[in-house]
């Protein structure tokens, strides 16, 4: 490149004028140029087709479990919450409720640690950072309370209230943030996983036009009506448009089926979850504070009303057990309205399998639940659409290659003819 | 020659392109410290409706009359109608030892005003036979509450800390005085705050919707104020360093001060609170009937009894109980 033109290259060039409008000339380019397009067309689309496939892996491998840890960061959260305000509200806690609080603390620890992996971008960091220190901060609120709760000292409820509304306000939604971007990656990377790759079927159509007018170019040179190789070019080429075609669309249903039985749910599902959550630390804390419960009781309401909206749409099973809660709450409400304090606790937290802490338990349960089959439904459906482009690549790119030699080989003859 | 050129071009493309890249480190994530104050804590100004209500003496109550023997209350009245229902409904306190305090221990609520709350339901009632149901029914209300409580009728009484003023008395009645608490200052053992003057340039904190906050923001010069929901949120605020002090009445201050040994009561009375049971403004006769008991009280003995049971922590003596004033 850039060597000086010499007298010899230009007379090269002009040769090659000349020798391109020769038959021999014309039949060499149509050969060299409908291979080339068939080897670049059957790369471009292979690379796509493995994007799509690369992006499936992302999906199970990256945005998913991410998604789902988020979910687990966000539920061990209000759990732990609503763990805390209970044992506050036994007195002197019980193994069982202090347990139950551990519990919570440890999965959101761990949830913790999966969703930090996933923490890529700039937000998400800083929201994981301000989970860490905001969790190491009310945690330490709970144990001022739980001391001074022990002591018989009021001012424990007051660190309570501290803890839950630095939990309310800052934690929770610091974790549906993450939350809410992990999910919209999964759904991201999930219509990538079957979105139509474009250029490469622009490419094959192109390629099929250069074989029609090399073709019509040939029959007028030779006078035969069809050449045998660049037909079978064509026909591969067919085959794999149809190919691509089939595999994407199958794909992107199979994405489509994921994302409404799987991302869609899952997100109402958890959304549920976090609403039942704080709906029992709102019917705690309403005890806790003992004052007058109106505020409270129209928050509570507002929370279970949601939650039953939110069950109806994605037709969840969890909601008799709300509306057992409720019955059980409205029990609870009226026992601390007659001034029986310790019928409302006993409501609330004891072990009565239609009180409160019972019906909550199975809500709770049966959404964990559903939000695992869901989960199972999604990344099998996603695993589904990748089965369809498995051996999609590596096929285009052989059956291309078929395409150009074809075209090679059904055009050596012509050439032949003239040497 | 051209060639030359061109590695000379390639050159110089390379280097303009690495020109933005650059050794500094990508930006790491950095958060302030977590500071968590109790919810709704505020600074707040001026008090809603701080217009200073002059009617005369804020003490002055309805004269009663004489009083009807327990479980024979007149017909028609409001005692009646109280004892026809089986329960007196009283608004109480919780969190303010030595007042109205749940006794961690029994879970029950105790305290100076409680003792009164359950003296008034004795004297419609008469005394509980062994087996018998409550006849006082105790609902906690906040400070910011009692007056709403008492329009609405969802108490009969308020007897919860309750300061007589005469912006107050537009919406409710009062009964006689029975009980005087000072406004004091609360402050960690130590920080130099000592006397009221000098609060200037110090947080304060107090209760949304008391007399303590009005009292606090009438200081010149004013310190800065917070407001919070409940007494105990005051406390957790000192603890964690986002107060200096906290001001309110003496009971009030002398339930906190039992809670954390590192701060004490200081400083003369800011101002003298006046304690009343409020009673819903049309239920004249209850006011009397009240008045009435607050009287047999302080006649029979049963003041200086429940004081000494409750309030032994303000004082080494038991003071007398506040002569009644009537504006009748």
């Amino acid at each position: 490149m850039g060597a000086p033109r010499t007298p010899d290259a230009g007379a090269s060039v002009a040769w090659l004028r000349r020798f391109v409008h020769t038959t021999p000339g014309v039949v060499s380019v149509i050969a060299v140029a409908v291979a080339a397009c068939c080897v670049i067309a059957g790369v471009v689309v292979a690379g796509q087709l493995d994007e799509r496939i690369s992006e499936h892996d992302t999906v199970l491998d990256h945005s998913e479990p991410f998604a789902y840890a988020a979910q687990n960061l966000y539920v061990a959260l209000s759990a732990a919450d609503a763990a805390a305000s209970s044992a506050y509200l036994a007195g002197i806690e019980t193994p069982r409720l202090h347990a139950r609080y551990q519990q919570a603390l440890a999965e959101a620890a761990s949830a913790l640690a999966d969703a930090t992996a996933g923490a890529t971008d700039a937000d998400t960091r800083k929201s994981v950072a301000e989970i860490s220190g905001q969790l190491a901060a009310y945690t330490g609120l709970i144990e001022s309370a739980r001391a001074n709760n022990r002591q018989g000292y009021a001012v424990g409820s007051a660190y309570l209230r501290e803890a839950s509304s630095l939990m309310q306000t800052s934690l929770l939604p610091n974790a549906e943030k993450i939350f809410t971007a992990n999910l919209s990656a999964v759904d991201e990377d999930q219509r990538a996983v079957g979105s139509t790759p474009v250029i490469g079927l622009g490419l094959l159509a192109f390629v099929l036009v250069a074989i029609v007018i090399g073709s019509l170019l040939l029959t007028r040179r030779t006078n035969r009506q069809f050449n045998l190789g660049l037909v079978v070019a064509a026909v591969l080429v067919l085959v794999v448009i149809a190919w691509v075609v089939g595999a994407t669309r199958l794909a992107a249903s199979s994405i489509e089926r994921s994302r409404t039985d799987g991302t869609a749910r899952f997100e109402q599902l958890a959304k549920a979850r976090i609403l039942a959550q704080q709906a029992r630390t709102d019917e705690t804390l309403l005890l806790i504070a003992h004052g007058d419960i109106t505020a409270g009781q129209i928050t509570f309401l507002h929370r279970i009303e949601d939650l039953t909206k939110q069950l109806d749409t994605v037709h969840s099973t969890a909601v008799g057990g709300v509306n057992g809660w409720s019955q059980s709450h409205h029990t609870q409400v009226a026992a601390y309205l007659r001034g029986d304090y310790a019928a409302a606790v006993n409501e609330a937290i004891g072990t009565d399998p239609n009180g409160s802490a019972a019906q909550f338990t199975i809500v709770e349960s049966t959404l964990r639940d559903e939000i695992e089959q869901t989960r199972a439904t999604l990344r099998d459906r996603v695993a589904t659409a990748g089965a369809f482009l498995a051996w999609s690549p590596t096929g285009t790119l052989v059956l291309m290659v078929f395409a150009a030699a074809a075209t090679l080989v059904g055009l050596w003859p012509r050439l032949e003819e003239f040497l | 020659m051209r060639a030359r050129v061109a590695t000379a071009l390639c050159v110089l493309v390379l280097a303009v392109a690495g020109c933005g890249s650059s050794s500094a480190p990508p930006p790491s994530v950095a958060i302030p410290p977590i500071d968590a104050q109790p919810s709704g804590a505020q600074e707040v100004t001026t008090t809603p409706g701080a217009a200073n209500a002059d009617c005369g003496d804020r003490e002055a109550s309805l004269r009663p009359g004489p009083l009807p023997a327990p479980g024979a209350m007149p017909p028609g009245s409001t005692m009646a109608a109280i004892a026809e229902r089986g329960r007196l409904i009283v608004g109480v306190d919780q969190n303010s030892y030595p007042f109205g305090y749940r006794n961690p221990a029994t879970g029950q609520l105790e305290g100076f005003d409680i003792d009164v709350a359950r003296e008034m339901a004795r004297s419609i009632f008469g005394d509980p036979k062994p087996g018998d149901p409550d006849r006082v029914d105790l609902r906690v209300v906040e400070a910011g509450q009692r007056e709403s409580a008492l329009v609405n009728g969802e108490v009969d009484l308020v007897v919860r800390t309750y300061s007589i003023t005469c912006e107050r008395k537009k919406t409710v009645a009062f009964s006689t005085t029975y009980f005087n608490a000072m406004q004091r200052i609360l402050a960690v053992k130590g920080s130099g705050i000592d006397s009221v003057a000098q609060l200037a340039g110090k947080r304060v904190c107090a209760a949304t919707g008391t007399t303590s906050l009005t009292a606090l923001l009438r200081l010149s010069p004013r310190p800065t104020v917070m407001s919070v929901t409940s007494w105990t949120d005051c406390l957790v605020m000192l603890q964690q360093g986002q107060v200096d002090a906290i001001s309110t009445d003496d009971g009030v201050l002398a339930g906190l001060a039992r809670q954390d040994p590192n701060v004490e009561m200081v400083g003369d009375s800011i101002a003298v609170e006046p304690y009343g049971i409020g009673v819903k403004k049309e239920n004249t006769d209850l006011v009397r009937f009240v008045n009435g008991v607050l009287d047999r009280m302080r006649d029979d003995g049963t003041w200086k009894r429940l004081y000494d049971a409750n309030l032994r922590s303000l004082g080494p003596t038991t003071p007398d109980p506040p002569s009644p004033r009537y504006q009748d």
